[in-house]
């Protein structure tokens, strides 16, 4: 039963983790219908930002969170008008991986260039350090944290979806594009908030998850996967859709760790592989 | 304009350009043969990954996969006593075909960003399983100890991997020659016309599934012989050799020599992984960020690869040309 | 716009009765969610029919070419070729049969030449693609009629040249010698000259005149001076609903087409005023 209980808090965080990094590639995908394999490079960035201002230039966790997910953003902007811009939108896909692939190559070497191979913490602030009963369970706070944090960021987001007039215009935009712009909906002033939006999210996600999944230059990559088959599974461009993928790739990835350790991922991948064949649109369809 | 040049004219010219190349490296670089073989069973997979992706016109990051299947079919037939090369050969060509058809049959169900997904996941699943089946694969050690017979029971792999180099380079070549035939095949013709418009093709009366199994098949055959190769020639099969990195490694490298020409294929496995060997000495990470931002420009900016900037330019050049004149 | 019980036009016809009619559409009716595409729609080709399609934009012409094409399948109603039913088929089984279509906005296959275009619609006809180490090159019934086909529709000076280098007008004749390859029974024309300029528009539908007597032809075509030359029948599509069939002589005085073109343009009062 402990053990029941101890899987199911490790999946919630972990879950919630990839819900945070996951929605931003969701919502682009759904929205510009990009494959974006850049979007780990965007959480790692974040990472090695806070990283790097919390140990070397000695901010305070509260105001080094902000500046490196702001930080990061800025960065990324650039690639927004330059680069994204240009695959937007119903192109080859290939290209979309390509180009986006050839970003994330990028900035692992920059990455590794300028901070160097090896793992980057990110320090947690005292307050966030102990442990706290949960079920009868111990429980890092740091990880109850981040199930809070997650939550929230669900719940702004289906507020801002559901209620708001960007929500709104995103929701035209996702189900027609072409309509969106007649109706006079500025889709690049569009594109360029959800984009920001989106790095943000990966941004603070890679911060957040840094003990779960840690910094170092070949994060973008490894993890890169675990992101899009959260959008895939879910649905690209649906809040629900992602929370619930990410929860059930959360509960497969650790569920398998501890009770086959020496499969590795196998049963994840094989999970991933079953939904996707039987709900090959994932499991929260928007309406065409 | 009306003179049809003859394709498989320029089809032989082709294939005696890589055999020269080929040679003309054995002879410059006799130090690196071990590289250079690498390259040829490489060749293999971006060529594999060539036939689904720039013929077929699907994207797959899984295609090491069927590699390394091919791989651990022919070191384990070594060791179970099968030593004659060409044997092996064949037998990692019949596991990666095998693979092949199921991946193909598991990925075409589906399309856009979940058959994308489905390939990583594959290759994951497959690394995965690999890492735990050691009894036939060695785990993350890996299978050492394959040791090939002499090549049709004459020429005997030597230390230095002269033998090696050149069994190689001429299972490419032939395979190329086959391969070269299909593509100019009637079904080659249908097999480039689905990778543009694949509901097109259909509306001619042409089923289009079948011809991607078949086409996935066919793949699956050529990346199991490459991976056979590098299980001869190496005589280790490792791990890595079915990872995503390496898929994705062997897109970058057909997309730099040009996806849709086998030639082209070839051409940029050898120019990456050359380059590779002389960047990433220095540091490998600096290599990440050469490939990365080439990546970018040439899928921007050179669409058909590398190996067509040649007639890219001169295609830009007439038509500023005729830009000018009519100013 | 109510459905007007106007039945199979057909009937104008004297088909023979041991002939089937070529294609049978029969209460074919689409809807996507609430919006309904095509209501109720017949429509009878005989062998050797020219019939023109035309309607207003929106108004389902191209939704029912996907209908009988099989790229959509219909929520209602049959269709059926040469006798056959082939509600349930699908569009390759479909073009196998000779229910052969073009599109509306040119779907060609970039790369590949117009020869080579050609060609592989001869060779599906010929039941050749699946042939694996066969040379084309060696073929010399294909490339005799490759060569015809690239004569016929004055395609000789760009025939090995790319269709993404080729003009627009030449891309949409391409279409047109790909339909021809695969001889077809019955021919569905998605606007065939749309776009195209003036002296290639002529060239298509000399093209479309010259087509054997047996096949039955149906074509979309906004232009009425097109429309007068080549067809003997003249079918109306508004709101998804077939609001008129007759002979072209007939369509000038009809005040329903009349209403349904003003109802859809406004202040243009003429049928074809575009």
């Amino acid at each position: 039963m402990d053990m029941v209980i101890g899987i199911g808090l490790d999946a919630l965080a972990y879950g919630m983790l990839l819900f945070i990094i996951s929605i931003g590639l969701s919502v682009m995908m759904g929205l510009m219908r990009v494959i974006n394999l850049a979007h780990g490079a965007f959480a790692m960035v974040g990472g090695y930002i806070a990283s790097y201002a919390i140990r070397q230039l000695g901010l305070p966790y509260g105001i080094a969170v902000p500046v490196a997910v702001v930080a990061t953003v800025v960065v990324a902007l650039p690639l927004e008008f330059g680069l994204f811009r240009r695959v937007y939108g119903g192109t080859d896909p290939l290209k979309q991986v390509l180009m986006t692939i050839g970003i994330a190559f990028a900035v692992i070497g920059i990455v590794n260039a300028v901070f160097g191979p090896t793992i980057k913490p990110i320090p947690l602030p005292p307050a966030l350090h102990g442990t706290v009963d949960l079920l009868g369970h111990t429980m890092a706070v740091h990880r109850l944290l981040l199930i809070v944090v997650g939550l929230a960021i669900a719940a702004g987001l289906w507020l801002v979806m559901e209620k708001s007039d960007f929500g709104v215009r995103l929701r035209a935009a996702v189900d027609n594009a072409d309509m969106a712009a007649a109706l006079g909906i500025r889709t690049d002033r569009l594109y360029l908030v959800t984009f920001a939006l989106a790095v943000a999210l990966a941004a603070f996600g890679g911060i957040a998850g840094a003990e779960l999944m840690p910094i170092e230059p070949t994060y973008a990559l490894r993890y890169m996967v675990t992101f899009l088959v959260v959008v895939s599974v879910g649905g690209a461009g649906s809040t629900v859709g992602a929370l619930a993928a990410s929860l059930l790739i959360g509960l497969v990835d650790t569920a398998g760790r501890y009770l086959f350790p020496s499969y590795g991922t196998f049963f994840t991948y094989l999970a991933v592989i079953l939904i996707v064949e039987l709900a090959p649109n994932g499991l929260m369809r928007r309406a065409a | 304009m009306n003179a049809r040049p003859s394709p498989i004219r320029g089809d032989l010219v082709k294939l005696a350009a890589v055999a020269l190349a080929g040679l003309a490296a054995y002879v410059v670089f006799p130090n690196d043969l071990g590289l250079m073989t690498r390259v040829v069973s490489a060749a293999f997979l971006v060529v594999s990954l060539d036939l689904i992706t720039g013929y077929a016109g699907i994207a797959t990051l899984g295609q090491a996969a069927l590699f390394g299947i091919g791989a651990y079919a022919a070191a384990n037939a070594n060791l179970y006593g099968v030593g004659e090369p060409i044997l092996m050969v064949v037998v990692g060509g019949l596991a990666g075909a095998a693979a092949g058809l199921v991946f193909g049959a598991v990925v075409l169900r589906s399309r856009g960003l979940a058959q994308l997904v489905l390939t990583i996941a594959l290759v994951q699943l497959v690394h995965e399983a690999a890492n735990k089946l050691s009894d036939i694969t060695g785990g993350s050690d890996g299978l050492a100890g394959i040791e090939a017979a002499p090549v049709l029971g004459m020429f005997k792999f030597d230390l230095y991997g002269h033998t090696g180099f050149v069994f190689s380079l001429v299972v490419l070549l032939a395979t190329l020659a086959v391969l070269c035939a299909i593509v100019r095949s009637p079904f080659g013709l249908k097999l480039r016309a689905i990778g543009r418009d694949p509901g097109r093709v259909r509306t001619l009366g042409a089923a289009v599934m079948p011809a991607l199994l078949v086409t996935f098949t066919l793949s699956g055959t050529v990346a199991g012989m490459g991976g056979a190769i590098e299980a001869i020639s190496a005589g280790v099969v490792g791990l890595d050799g079915v990872s995503f990195e390496r898929s994705a490694m062997a897109l970058v490298m057909l997309v730099l020599g040009g996806s849709g020409s086998l030639f082209g294929a070839v051409f940029g496995t050898a120019a990456f992984m050359g380059f590779e060997q002389i960047v990433s000495t220095a540091n490998p990470f600096h290599w990440l960020i050469i490939v990365g931002v080439l990546l970018v420009v040439v899928v921007l900016f050179v669409p058909r690869g590398l190996s067509s900037l040649g007639h890219e330019l001169k295609r830009l050049i007439v038509i500023t040309g005729l830009k000018a004149e009519k100013r | 716009m109510t459905a007007l019980p106007l039945a199979a036009a057909g009937v104008h016809l004297p088909a023979p009765a041991t002939f089937p009619p070529a294609l049978a559409v029969e209460g074919l009716s689409k809807a996507f969610g609430g919006l309904t595409v095509a209501s109720g729609i017949n429509l009878t080709l005989a062998r050797g029919d020219r019939v023109a399609l035309i309607g207003p934009n929106g108004a389902g012409k191209t939704t029912f070419v996907n209908l009988v094409s099989g790229l959509l399948s219909p929520s209602a109603g049959s269709i059926s070729l040469a006798g056959e039913d082939i509600t349930r088929l699908s569009d390759v089984q479909r073009a196998r049969r000779g229910l052969v279509r073009s599109f509306q906005v040119s779907r060609l296959f970039h790369g590949l030449s117009v020869r080579e275009h050609i060609e592989l619609a001869l060779l599906q006809r010929l039941k050749r693609t699946n042939r694996l180490f066969a040379s084309i090159g060696r073929m010399a019934d294909v490339a005799h009629e490759a060569a015809e086909l690239i004569e016929r529709l004055g395609l000789a000076d760009i025939a090995d040249a790319r269709v993404d280098e080729i003009s627009y007008g030449q891309q949409r004749l391409t279409d047109l010698a790909m339909s021809l390859a695969l001889k077809p029974k019955v021919l569905l024309l998605d606007e065939p000259a749309a776009g195209v300029p003036t002296r290639d528009a002529g060239r298509t539908l000399d093209v479309v005149e010259a087509l054997p007597g047996d096949i039955a032809v149906l074509m979309i075509e906004h232009d009425m001076d097109l429309v007068f030359r080549f067809a003997k029948r003249v079918v109306v599509l508004a709101a998804g609903h077939v609001i008129f069939a007759g002979t072209p002589a007939e369509i000038v005085s009809d005040e329903r087409v009349r209403a349904a073109y003003l109802g859809a343009y406004g202040r243009e009062d003429e049928p074809h005023g575009r």
